[in-house]
């Protein structure tokens, strides 16, 4: 590109700058809340006023980082599902519905397993059931997508809907396992009290916060120091690279995808354990598998980085709840605005961490007589 | 169960067809030009909130549906700029589309959920046409932006195949390098066409809302048909004409559970019956992937590959 | 310095009397951390085939771009007829009448050879009209005597056809200097003495031909003059009948070379690699028409300390087989052993376990996973464990760059910031000392696109392979590098061996037709 003499271009960075991994973050976070302000602003709400209601329901208030910490648990799971399989280019958008088998997965272990088992083991069986009911339910895509091509965007979304509609038929559609026999409402039944985990205190996160972020630390440290990892991270550069080292490259494909299937499950499988305790359809309007995508990408696919950004997207989902429910009434989707926004800025900002833009002046020199 | 409740469900599945027929020549569109778009979803939601509200304030059909067309194409340009100039990958950038868009007609949704559609869509009355049997409510049965949205798929596929422009186009998507020595800026074709696209996108939103969707209704109001339509792009191997084919085919696995569910006919329960339409996407996804398939299929071949001219 | 001058002057006193149909003057362009052309000049008459010749990173190939448009001198200027035009674009160079056709050519597969030639073309109406269009790219093809259906889908046609259709849409638009980078790379011999036929043709009507090429051999006959290019800079410039291989190679390296072929001495060590009656068929994925199998009936044994050279013009099966051999594809039938162990339907892993090490003629994105380290890239090949060792790769990268003299900012840095050469040191390095048991060693195009320095560099590294006993099957299209490497020569077309020759210059004339297909 070329403005009146001056000449703009991109070129590549040689080295990372470390700086701008945490501004370019920093800066989609405040356009964010520009962009979002704009709105308010058009529906006649003060914008200062209605993110300092945010920033103390969602962060600065005991209960409101509580509230926070709870919400954020089975989202640094989504978190962590998509950053796995998006850090190997597999596109695994369906964690909405492997969350939703997860719960389904937690809760059918919950009711049929844990009344003959103690705490030590219930827990982590509904733990482990969930988490595997998300890998099955990522099974079918992942194999097309390892045998036949099968792009996994689509395939894992659609999967979504029809998860969604699972949850409505155990609960509203059926008088089946999942539902609670003992009263005519639509609820779903609770599951077995020795694989419930008691929140701390009076609030509403639950010890499941610790493995997440466990987890979280865990795969950090395997994607980077394991075989499994190290052969993840050649496939994701460079398939032929893999191939050529003869790599299976169809089994990376089919387990990374159920692994990402698993992560997510387990926080279904948490919010059973933890606040729920049964199959509840409330789970279907939080859209945590969805703000797993933003939170992974945000965080660029680092492990870590996830449980910082899951805790700030969390945050605004809860604060955004106490305003819906204030005098003022702001639509909590507000909160899913400002993560879209958020994650549309921070793309439009990698650009500056990957390139810097080179001004120079153009010079023409040598006029040349014929 | 009578022959009439099929024939009216197919009726059905041509208008709701052409929801399916906007968003996929949209996406279509972009696509041969090399970007992908996976927003459609959030497009959609945004045409149809646009609509809605535009509708509501106006009481006006066509400013409500040409804001529809203007929001898509907006939510176009943004994508464009982020994918086409500052090279963002486009599988996110579409994703981030989704949620945004989600998020924001829901937000813009909130004061007129459960309000009832301001203004409809009027069928065009073809008199005496309208009355014959099958090809009466089949052909003659339906709302001018049916008509017109076939009328676009012809265009397009003319455009495309059989003007400069088009070639240039379909070049883009195959061979940007090609494209861009040959002067032509791959740039400005990759942003004009998504942009077009995304206006197509909105419009099929705006229409929605008003000829199919009884009250706007959050995000259940589209229900994922945007991934239908996505899906759709494939069946038809980003060709416009076999897209209403697709389309209508589509249009009656969505409709069917509707038509049991009217009919009392409850073999299986509602909600399995919903789950249909996405599970026969995914098995019309997997029969194409087969490799023969894929050899017909063609699709663009620089698909989601940031254009940089090559210097050094 | 001396030679440079000569040559401008030499151009200037042309200039007198008729402008040049296309001159470069003290032409600079800088690219990140590097000139590739300084103070250049260079100037092509009507009706005159110039040839820039040098090697590859001489910078020939940027100032082909400069004059055709595709990039903008940082300094001087580009005079068309002798006047100075700014060219913004490609498309603004062919709107005076400037068109280069790239070695990589610029086609659309899926076109059909009108709607490439026509692409772009400002003439067109709105509506196309297929007919007219084919006639006009038939009248264009015939005209330079360039026969090509215009009907027929590009990604059907061979390299050769391709060329031609990159020519007649040069032609088609108006071209009147045409720019040919590196026209001959992916030609068999016969093909290219039809290429010149066309040149010939194009010239007779007063075209001008710049030809870029560092194949020093052939462009002495086609060649009105000859520039030679050095490190962004002209050495020298001959005229026809001036020229004299000796000379443009001593200008175009700088210094005298030997063009002494290395040799085996001993040919008595077993057979590590032999390859039986091997025939593989067609991959049901890939759409490559008129071929019925990929290849058939191969049959060869590489001894120890031996190298044995497999000819052909791209395309003709070379990474088929080279694949077959490593075990990342498995023949229809026939047989493989490496070091005793027949390792058919093994897969790659067991089969390198077996001796056998694989560089592939794709560096960086096969041989090399470009964004990770070298540190991460030795690793590739190693039995890794369950968890990575990569302090001792550490220390291995470390010793590789010392004796290998790769030049690097560390280990650590990613593998594609390094340049080709010393990319390509980095895979050999793990090929060759990396993995002890290998004892085998498939080698494909090792030295292309190269600079002198790390093609010797190469060379030498594979022949000391050989005096260690290694056996070496060296797989290249460039005919000179297996004529001077290989102790014999295998020519391979269209998946078949066609001929077996020792490896002598006294052959070349042979192994080039036999590449060509033609019986010997």
């Amino acid at each position: 590109m070329i403005i009146g003499g001056i000449r703009v271009q991109l070129e590549a960075r040689l080295t990372s700058s470390r700086w701008l991994v945490v501004i370019v973050p920093v800066f989609s976070v405040l356009f964010a809340l520009v962009v979002g302000g704009v709105f308010l602003l058009i529906t006649g709400h003060p914008p200062i006023r209605t993110y300092l209601d945010l920033l103390d329901n969602g962060y600065t208030s005991f209960y409101g980082i509580t509230d926070t910490l709870g919400l954020a648990t089975p989202l640094i799971c989504t978190g962590l599902a998509a950053a796995f399989a998006f850090r190997m280019n597999l596109y695994n958008i369906g964690q909405e519905g492997q969350l939703y088998l997860g719960m389904v997965g937690g809760a059918w272990a919950g009711i049929a397993l844990a009344p003959h088992l103690n705490q030590f083991i219930a827990v982590p069986v509904v733990l482990i059931t969930g988490a595997l009911f998300g890998a099955v339910w990522v099974l079918v895509p992942a194999l097309l997508r390892a045998r036949m091509g099968t792009s996994e965007i689509v395939s894992t979304l659609l999967l979504n809907y029809v998860a969604l509609n699972l949850i409505n038929y155990f609960i509203y559609g059926s008088r089946g396992f999942f539902r609670d026999p003992s009263t005519p409402f639509p609820q779903g039944r609770l599951i077995g009290e020795s694989a419930r985990f008691d929140s701390f205190g009076t609030t509403n996160t639950y010890p499941t916060l610790i493995i997440s972020i466990t987890l979280a630390a865990f795969l950090f440290w395997f994607v980077r120091r394991s075989n499994y990892g190290y052969e993840t991270s050649v496939f994701a550069d460079s398939p032929q690279t893999a191939r050529y080292a003869g790599m299976n490259s169809a089994w990376l494909t089919t387990s990374v995808l159920l692994v990402s299937g698993a992560l997510a499950g387990l926080g279904g499988a948490m919010y059973v354990v933890g606040p729920a305790g049964k199959v509840d359809p409330g789970l279907l309007q939080t859209g945590l598998g969805y703000a797993g995508i933003v939170v992974a990408a945000l965080a660029r696919y680092n492990f870590v980085a996830v449980i910082i950004t899951a805790v700030l997207f969390a945050g605004l989902r809860v604060g955004g709840s106490a305003l819906q429910a204030s005098s003022d009434p702001v639509p909590i989707a507000i909160a899913v605005v400002l993560q879209g926004a958020v994650l549309l800025f921070a793309l439009g900002g990698e650009i500056f961490r990957r390139n810097k833009f080179v001004v120079t002046r153009v010079v023409q020199t040598a006029k040349v007589s014929a | 169960m009578n022959s009439n409740v099929w024939l009216l469900t197919f009726a059905d599945a041509i208008s709701i067809a052409t929801t399916l027929i906007l968003a996929s020549l949209g996406a279509m569109i972009t696509e041969r030009s090399g970007v992908i778009n996976l927003g459609v979803e959030g497009y959609l939601l945004m045409g149809a909130v646009t609509a809605f509200v535009v509708g509501d304030s106006t009481g006006h059909l066509w400013l409500a549906l040409g804001s529809a067309l203007i929001v898509g194409a907006a939510m176009a340009l943004i994508h464009a700029t982020l994918t086409v100039t500052l090279r963002a990958n486009q599988i996110v950038s579409g994703l981030a589309m989704v949620i945004f868009g989600t998020g924001l007609s829901q937000f813009i949704g909130k004061p007129i959920e459960g309000k009832s559609r301001p203004v409809i869509i009027e069928k065009i009355d073809f008199g005496v046409l309208s009355d014959l049997p099958i090809i009466g409510p089949v052909i003659f049965g339906h709302d001018p932006i049916t008509y017109a949205t076939w009328l676009f798929a012809l265009v397009v596929s003319l455009y495309l195949h059989r003007t400069r422009p088009g070639l240039i186009l379909r070049a883009t998507g195959d061979a940007p390098a090609t494209v861009d020595a040959q002067g032509v800026s791959v740039k400005r074709i990759r942003y004009v066409h998504t942009v077009i696209g995304g206006a197509l996108i909105g419009l099929g939103g705006g229409w929605y809302m008003f000829a199919r969707a009884a009250a706007w209704n959050q995000s259940a109001t589209t229900n994922g048909i945007g991934w239908i339509a996505l899906a759709l792009v494939v069946f038809a191997s980003w060709r416009p004409l076999r897209a209403i084919a697709g389309a209508v085919l589509f249009g009656f696995c969505l409709q069917v559970p509707f038509t049991l569910q009217g009919q009392q006919i409850n073999i299986l329960p509602s909600e399995i019956v919903s789950m249909f339409p996405y599970l026969m996407t995914l098995v019309v996804l997997v029969a194409l992937s087969t490799p023969r398939a894929r050899r017909l299929l063609g699709a663009p071949k620089m698909l989601g590959q940031p254009f940089v001219r090559d210097e050094r | 310095m001396n030679a440079s001058s000569e040559a401008t002057q030499g151009s200037h006193r042309e200039n007198g009397v008729t402008p040049s149909a296309l001159s470069a003057q003290n032409v600079t362009k800088r690219f990140p951390g590097v000139i590739a052309n300084q103070h250049v000049n260079f100037d092509v008459a009507r009706g005159e085939v110039h040839t820039l010749l040098g090697e590859n990173g001489a910078g020939k190939s940027t100032l082909a771009s400069i004059l055709s448009g595709l990039y903008r001198p940082d300094e001087g200027s580009v005079l068309r007829n002798g006047k100075e035009v700014r060219l913004s674009s490609p498309r603004s160079g062919l709107s005076h009448g400037i068109a280069m056709v790239h070695q990589h050519f610029r086609l659309v597969d899926r076109f059909t050879v009108s709607e490439n030639v026509v692409l772009g073309s400002k003439g067109l109406s709105f509506v196309l009209q297929p007919k007219d269009i084919e006639a006009k790219v038939s009248e264009v093809s015939e005209k330079f005597g360039l026969p090509l259906d215009p009907r027929a889908v590009v990604g059907e046609l061979s390299a050769g056809q391709r060329q031609r259709v990159e020519i007649v849409k040069a032609l088609y638009h108006g071209a009147e200097v045409l720019l040919l980078d590196e026209p001959t790379a992916l030609l068999a011999p016969p093909e290219v003495v039809k290429l010149f036929e066309t040149v010939r043709a194009m010239t007779s009507v007063g075209k001008s031909v710049v030809f870029v090429s560092h194949k020093l051999g052939e462009v002495v006959d086609i060649s009105d003059r000859i520039t030679v290019m050095r490190d962004g800079k002209v050495t020298g410039s001959v005229k026809r009948g001036e020229a004299d291989a000796s000379r443009l190679a001593e200008l175009m390296v700088g210094r005298e070379i030997t063009l002494a072929p290395r040799r085996g001495t001993s040919d008595s060590g077993n057979v590590l690699l032999s390859v039986s009656q091997v025939h593989l068929s067609h991959d049901q994925s890939q759409n490559r028409p008129n071929q019925p199998s990929v290849l058939s009936d191969i049959n060869l044994r590489v001894r120890s300390g031996e190298i044995l050279g497999i000819a052909g013009v791209s395309g003709n099966g070379q990474r088929d087989l080279a694949e077959v051999i490593s075990g990342l594809r498995q023949p229809s039938q026939g047989a493989v052993t490496v070091c005793g162990i027949p390792t058919v339907g093994l897969g790659a892993r067991a089969t390198r376990q077996a001796g056998l090490a694989y560089v592939p003629e794709d560096r960086l994105g096969t041989g090399l996973a470009p964004s990770l380290s070298m540190v991460d890239n030795l690793l590739l090949t190693r039995d890794r464990g369950f968890l990575v060792d990569r302090k001792s790769a550490f220390i291995e990268a470390e010793g590789f760059i010392e004796k290998l003299e790769i030049k690097t900012p560390g280990p650590l840095t990613p593998t594609r910031k390094l340049s080709g050469g010393n990319a390509q040191k980095v895979l050999l390095a793990r090929e060759l000392f990396s993995t002890d048991a290998s004892r085998v060693l498939v080698v494909c195009s090792p030295t292309r696109g190269l600079d002198v320095g790390a093609v010797e560099a190469v060379h030498a590294l594979l022949d000391d392979a050989r005096k260690n006993g290694k056996a070496i099957l060296l797989i290249s299209e460039d005919l000179d590098e297996v004529m001077t490497l290989a102790d014999r020569v295998l020519v391979l077309y269209r998946g078949s061996i066609v001929l077996e020759a020792k490896g002598v210059a006294d052959d070349f004339e042979k192994v080039g037709r036999a590449m060509a297909g033609l019986a010997p």
